[in-house]
C-alpha cells in the first residue's frame, strides 16, 4: 500500500507539470500579460520595458515558468491585477468555493444516491422512466440555463431566495446555487445508481442472499448497496475537483465571489498569475481527490490489492 | 495497478454543461449472449451485433423520435428559410422585448429582432459546431487512441500521462483562457479548442475498447494465421471496437453543442452579430426579469437539440449493449 | 415426503415471448434420500429447484400452477415472511459457481456467521465462532486463521466447501446443490462430492442433485429423475435406470458416455438440438430426435405410465417404453 502511494504521487509529478505548464503556456501565449499587470490604464513603453523584466518576461517561456513555479513553492503566487497577493484573492475565495462545492456533493449523495436506488430497485415502472427522463432532462439543459431559470423563478417570481449571493456565502444561501452546481452530476449520480443497482441486482451474491432467507432489507443494504455505490462514490470522489473547477457559470449567475469569479476576473484582465496560480490549485486538488478515491476503493474492494 | 481514477466510460466530469456521459460505469460490453432464462433454445439464424442492434433501434420509440427531432434539426440548419420568412439580423428597436404577436409568435427580443427567426437560424451554428467539433475529437481521439491500444508499450504510457494532463483541466476553464483572445468571429477557433481538449475522452474510450477486442480469440486466430498487423487492425478490430466510440461520441456531440452556448454566455465563444442560441440566451439573461420569453424559446431549443443527440446515442448504447436486457 | 412437487409450471415473459420452462413437473424426495435430477441445460431442472427455494426472478419468471409441498405445507401459498424463514432454516442451496455466489466485499466470516446473526439472532462474536466451527466441518485447513479472509482469497474447492458450509449452516431437512462440482477441476470434483455426501449422510439431510453428468449420480443417488423440455420423463431407483433405461431420451444419454470398455467404439450423440422452450414441439417433445419416434408421438403428449414390476417407484413418459426397455430401436 505505501508504496503503491508513493508510485502514484511520483506519478502525480508530470500530470502535475504538464497540466500547470500547458495553462502557463495557454495564458502566455495567448494573452499580453502586461496588458495585463497594468490594470485598466494603458502601459507607457518605459513602464512597459520595467515591468517585462521585473517579471522576467523577457526570459524563454520555460525559464518564465520554472521561475514562477519555484515561487509558487515558497508560497508566492504572485500579484492580482488590483495589487492584491494572489493568495490573499486565494484566502477569500476558496472557502467561498469549498462550501460551495461541499453543498453540491452533499445533493449528489443524498438525492442523487436515493433516486437512483429507488429507481434501480423498480426497473421499468412508472417511477423509473420518470426519474429517467427527468435525469436527461437536466443533463440536456446547460448548467447556465438551469441557473437562469432557478434564479428567476426561485429568486425573482417567487422570492423564496435572494437573487444574488451576500459576500458572507452562507451554506443556507449556496443551497440553490449547490443545487445548480450539482445538477448534471447529480442526474449522471442517479443513474449510475441505478445501473449498478439493477446489474447487482441480478448478480449471484444476492440471488444467494436471498436464498439464505434474509429479510430483503438487509439483502439490499449488506449485500447489494454495499457492491453497487463502489463505482458511485468513486465517480462522486473525482467529482470534487470537477465541481470546484466548474464553478465558474454558477458563480457568475448567482454573483458568488469564489474561486470561479476571481479566475473569471484573471482571465479577463489577463492576468498570468492569478490564473495560473488558481489552476495549479485546482490541478492539486482534482490529482489529490483522484489518488484518495484511488485508496477509498481499496478499502471498499478488497479484491484490489495494490502492489 | 488498477485504474479506478474514473469509472469506465465516464467522461472528464466537469460539472459545468461541458463534456458529460450519460453512461458513467455502465461499461460497454459487447459480448452477445443468447437471451432470455436457462435455454430458451439456440436462436434460429446468427444475428451480428450491428444488424441485432438495428433491429432494436427500429423498434425503440426513444430512437425514433430522437433520430427525426435531429434530421429536422438538421434539415432547417441546412435551410431555415423553409419554416422562417424572416431575417435574423432585420432588427426594429421600437418593438425591443414586446411579447408575442400573429407573425411572430416568440415575441422580440431586446434589439426588437423576431425571437422566432433568430432561435431558427440558431440552429445552423449549433448543429455545424457540435458535427464538426465530433468529427474531430472522434477522428483524432480514436487514431490516437487506438494505435496505442494496438501497439501498447512506450506510446500508449506517455499517451496515458497525456490524457491525463487533459483531463485534470477543467474544459470550461481552459475555453475561458484560450478563447478569451481570439478576435476571429467564426465556428473554427470554438471548433478548434472542442477538439484539442475533447480528443483524449475519446482516445481513453477508444484505447480501452482497441485492447478489449484485441484478446478476443477470433482476433488471436487471425494473427496466429499470419495476418499483418494493419490487416488486423483495419479488418478484425476496428469494426468490433468502434461501437463504444460512436455511442460515446454521439452523446458528446449534444454536450458540445451546449458547452459551445456556454462558452457563448461567458462571452468568449461567438459573438454577435453571429446569430447562436448561447448567445441570445446571454443577452436575454439581462432581461429575465421584464422578458423571460427571450430566454425561454431559445434555450429551449437548445435544450431539445442536446436531449435528442443525447437520447440517440442511449438508444443505440442500450441496442449494443445486450447485458441490461 | 419432505418435499413434494405437483404439476409445477413456470414460464419466463421476454420480450421475444413466452419461454415455457417448467411443464408440470412432479417430483418428491424423502428424509435422508438423494434424488438425482438430470437434464440438458434449458431442460428446466435448475428452474424447478430456483422455484422450490423462491428464489426465481419474477418478473420476468411466473409460477403459473402447481404446488410445492415442504413439510407439508404447500410453500407457494405462504406469505413472504414466512417463505423467508424457509430459506436457509429449512431448506439450502449450493450454486455451481461459488466466486460469483459469494459476496465478494464481504469476509467469509461475515457471510457464514449472518447465517446465525438472522435466523437465530445470535451476536455477531457468537456467530463469528459458529462459522469457524462449520469452516472446520468441511475440512478447511487454518479455519480460526481464514475467516476474515475474502472469497477471492480461497482455491475454487475451498470456496464451494464454503458454500457448502453456508448451506448447511442451520441443518436443515433438504439441500439443494445446482451443479455442485461443474465449475471445479476434475481433481477436486470427487472431493467435494464426497463431502457433500458424508455431511448429507451425517445430518440424515434430503439432497437434490441437479447435474447433466451421469458419473457423478451413480455414486451418490438413490433416485433419478431425468427432465426433458420442462417436463419429467423418466423417474426410477438408480440401479433401475443404469441396467436398462425406459426412455429413449435416457438411452441417449447413457449411451453418449464415453466407456473405457469400449474403446474404439465411435461415441453416441443424440441427433438435433434440445427444443426452443417458445415453440415446444407438439405431442411429445422429444419426438423430432427420437429414434422410436412414430406418428402418435407428434400428436399426443405421452402420460407418466408406470413401468410394471417397479412397484410404483419407477415411471416413464414414453408411449414405447416397453420396447425402449427391452432394448428394441427402431432407428
Amino acid at each position: 500500500m505505501g508504496r503503491y502511494v508513493i508510485r502514484r504521487l511520483l506519478q502525480m509529478i508530470p500530470v502535475f507539470i504538464g497540466a500547470t505548464l500547458l495553462i502557463f503556456l495557454m495564458v502566455n501565449v495567448m494573452g499580453d500579460p502586461i496588458a495585463g499587470l497594468c490594470g485598466d490604464k494603458q502601459c507607457d513603453p518605459a513602464t512597459a520595458a520595467q515591468l517585462r523584466q521585473e517579471y522576467n518576461l523577457d526570459k524563454p517561456v520555460w525559464q518564465q515558468y520554472l521561475t514562477y513555479m519555484g515561487k509558487v513553492f515558497t508560497g508566492d503566487f504572485g500579484t492580482a491585477f488590483n495589487g492584491q497577493p494572489v493568495t490573499e484573492l486565494m484566502a477569500s475565495s476558496f472557502p467561498v468555493t469549498i462550501r460551495l462545492t461541499v453543498v453540491a456533493i452533499l445533493f449528489e449523495i443524498v438525492i442523487g444516491i436515493s433516486l437512483g436506488v429507488v429507481t434501480g430497485l423498480r426497473r421499468g415502472r412508472p417511477v423509473d422512466t420518470g426519474v429517467l427522463l427527468l435525469t436527461l432532462v437536466v443533463i440536456s439543459v446547460p448548467t447556465f440555463v438551469t441557473g437562469l431559470l432557478l434564479q428567476l423563478l426561485l429568486g425573482v417570481e417567487w422570492g423564496w431566495i435572494r437573487p444574488s449571493v451576500s459576500p458572507d456565502a452562507t451554506f443556507g444561501e449556496l443551497i440553490v446555487p449547490g443545487l445548480v452546481l450539482a445538477s448534471v452530476s447529480l442526474a449522471y449520480v442517479t443513474r449510475l445508481t441505478r445501473t449498478s443497482i439493477a446489474e447487482n441486482r441480478r448478480s449471484d451474491y444476492v440471488r444467494t442472499a436471498v436464498a439464505k432467507g434474509l429479510p430483503r432489507r438487509r439483502v439490499i443494504t449488506r449485500h447489494l448497496l454495499r457492491n453497487s455505490l463502489i463505482p458511485v462514490i468513486t465517480f462522486i470522489g473525482t467529482d470534487i475537483g470537477a465541481l470546484m473547477g466548474g464553478a465558474i457559470v454558477t458563480e457568475r449567475i448567482f454573483n458568488i465571489h469564489g474561486v470561479g469569479f476571481q479566475l473569471y476576473q484573471g482571465i479577463v484582465r489577463q492576468n498570468t498569475q492569478t490564473v495560473v496560480g488558481f489552476v495549479t490549485i485546482l490541478v492539486l486538488v482534482f490529482l489529490v481527490a483522484n489518488l484518495l478515491v484511488d485508496l477509498l476503493y481499496a478499502v471498499l474492494d478488497p479484491r484490489i490489492r495494490y502492489a | 495497478m488498477p485504474e479506478p481514477q474514473q469509472p469506465e466510460g465516464v467522461i472528464a466530469p466537469t460539472g459545468m454543461g461541458g463534456t458529460m456521459d450519460l453512461g458513467a460505469g455502465e461499461a460497454l460490453t459487447l459480448e452477445k449472449t443468447p437471451g432470455g432464462p436457462e435455454g430458451t433454445g439456440p436462436q434460429e439464424k446468427p444475428r451480428s451485433l450491428w444488424s441485432d442492434a438495428w433491429r432494436d433501434l427500429r423498434r425503440n420509440p426513444v430512437f425514433i423520435v430522437s433520430a427525426l427531432v435531429i434530421l429536422f434539426l438538421v434539415v432547417i440548419s441546412v435551410r431555415p428559410s423553409l419554416i422562417t420568412s424572416g431575417n435574423p439580423l432585420q432588427c426594429d428597436l421600437a418593438k425591443a422585448q414586446e411579447g408575442s404577436q400573429p407573425g411572430h409568435p416568440f415575441g422580440f427580443d431586446g434589439q426588437g429582432c423576431d425571437v422566432y427567426t433568430r432561435t431558427v437560424y440558431g440552429t445552423r451554428i449549433s448543429i455545424s459546431v457540435g458535427v464538426l467539433a465530433t468529427l474531430g475529437v472522434a477522428l483524432l481521439g480514436s487514431l490516437l487512441g487506438g494505435l496505442a491500444g494496438f501497439y501498447g508499450g512506450v506510446w500508449d504510457s506517455i499517451l496515458s500521462r497525456i490524457t491525463d494532463i487533459f483531463f485534470a483541466i477543467p474544459v470550461v476553464l481552459g475555453g475561458l483562457v484560450l478563447l478569451s483572445v481570439v478576435t476571429s468571429n467564426t465556428v473554427w477557433p470554438v471548433i478548434g479548442f472542442m477538439v484539442l481538449l475533447g480528443w483524449p475522452q475519446i482516445s481513453r474510450i477508444a484505447r480501452g475498447s482497441v485492447i478489449t477486442t484485441r484478446q478476443n480469440d477470433y482476433v488471436q486466430a487471425a494473427r496466429a494465421l499470419g495476418a499483418s498487423n494493419s490487416r488486423l487492425l483495419l479488418r478484425h478490430i476496428a469494426p468490433n471496437a468502434v461501437a463504444p466510440v460512436i455511442v460515446v461520441a454521439t452523446i458528446a456531440l449534444g454536450t458540445y453543442i451546449a458547452l459551445e452556448a456556454t462558452l457563448s454566455y461567458l462571452g468568449v465563444g461567438l459573438k454577435p452579430p453571429t446569430v447562436s442560441w448561447g448567445i441570445d440566451i446571454s443577452s436575454a439573461s439581462a432581461y429575465i426579469r421584464q422578458a423571460p420569453h427571450m430566454l425561454l424559446w431559445p434555450a429551449g431549443a437548445l435544450a431539445i437539440t442536446v436531449l435528442a443527440f443525447i437520447m440517440l446515442g442511449d438508444a443505440v448504447r442500450d441496442a449494443l449493449d445486450p447485458k441490461l436486457r | 415426503m419432505l418435499l413434494e412437487v405437483r404439476d409445477l409450471h413456470v414460464e419466463f415473459r421476454t420480450r421475444d415471448g413466452v419461454a415455457k420452462a417448467v411443464n408440470g413437473v412432479a417430483y418428491g424426495v424423502d428424509e435422508g434420500e438423494t434424488l438425482a435430477v438430470l437434464g440438458e441445460s434449458g431442460s428446466g431442472k435448475s428452474v424447478t429447484a430456483q422455484a422450490v427455494m423462491g428464489i426465481l426472478d419474477t418478473p420476468p419468471a411466473r409460477i403459473t400452477g402447481g404446488e410445492i409441498l415442504f413439510q407439508g405445507r404447500d410453500l407457494l401459498t405462504l406469505k413472504e415472511d414466512e417463505r423467508r424463514k424457509v430459506r436457509g432454516a429449512g431448506m439450502a442451496m449450493i450454486f455451481q459457481d461459488a466466486l460469483s455466489a459469494l459476496n465478494p466485499v464481504l469476509s467469509v466470516g461475515d457471510q457464514l456467521g449472518e447465517m446465525f446473526v438472522v435466523h437465530r439472532g445470535m451476536s455477531r462474536k457468537d456467530a463469528r465462532a459458529k462459522a469457524v466451527e462449520l469452516m472446520d466441518r468441511v475440512r478447511i485447513p487454518a479455519a480460526a486463521d481464514r475467516v476474515r479472509d475474502y472469497p477471492h482469497q480461497f482455491s475454487g474447492g475451498m470456496r464451494q466447501r464454503i458454500m457448502i458450509a453456508m448451506a448447511l449452516a442451520l441443518e436443515p431437512a433438504l439441500i439443494i446443490a445446482d451443479e455442485p462440482t461443474t465449475a471445479l477441476d476434475v481433481t477436486v470434483q470427487a472431493q467435494v462430492m464426497d463431502l457433500l455426501a458424508e455431511l448429507r449422510r451425517e445430518l440424515h439431510m434430503g439432497l437434490i442433485l441437479i447435474t447433466h453428468d451421469l458419473g457423478v449420480v451413480a455414486d451418490v443417488a438413490d433416485r433419478i429423475a431425468v427432465m426433458y423440455a420442462g417436463r419429467i420423463v423418466e423417474s426410477a431407483p438408480v440401479h433401475d435406470i443404469y441396467k436398462a433405461p425406459a426412455h429413449p431420451y435416457t438411452r441417449g444419454l447413457l449411451d453418449s458416455i464415453p466407456r473405457l470398455d469400449q474403446k474404439g467404439h465411435e461415441l453416441y450423440a443424440i441427433k438435433g438440438l434440445p427444443p426452443n422452450l417458445m415453440r415446444i414441439p407438439p405431442g411429445c417433445a422429444f419426438h423430432p430426435r427420437c429414434p422410436m419416434a412414430r406418428d402418435v408421438c407428434r400428436t399426443d403428449v405421452p402420460p407418466q405410465a408406470e413401468v410394471e414390476g417397479s412397484g410404483g417407484a419407477r415411471r416413464s413418459a414414453c408411449f414405447f417404453w416397453r420396447e425402449c426397455l427391452d432394448g428394441r430401436h427402431d432407428g
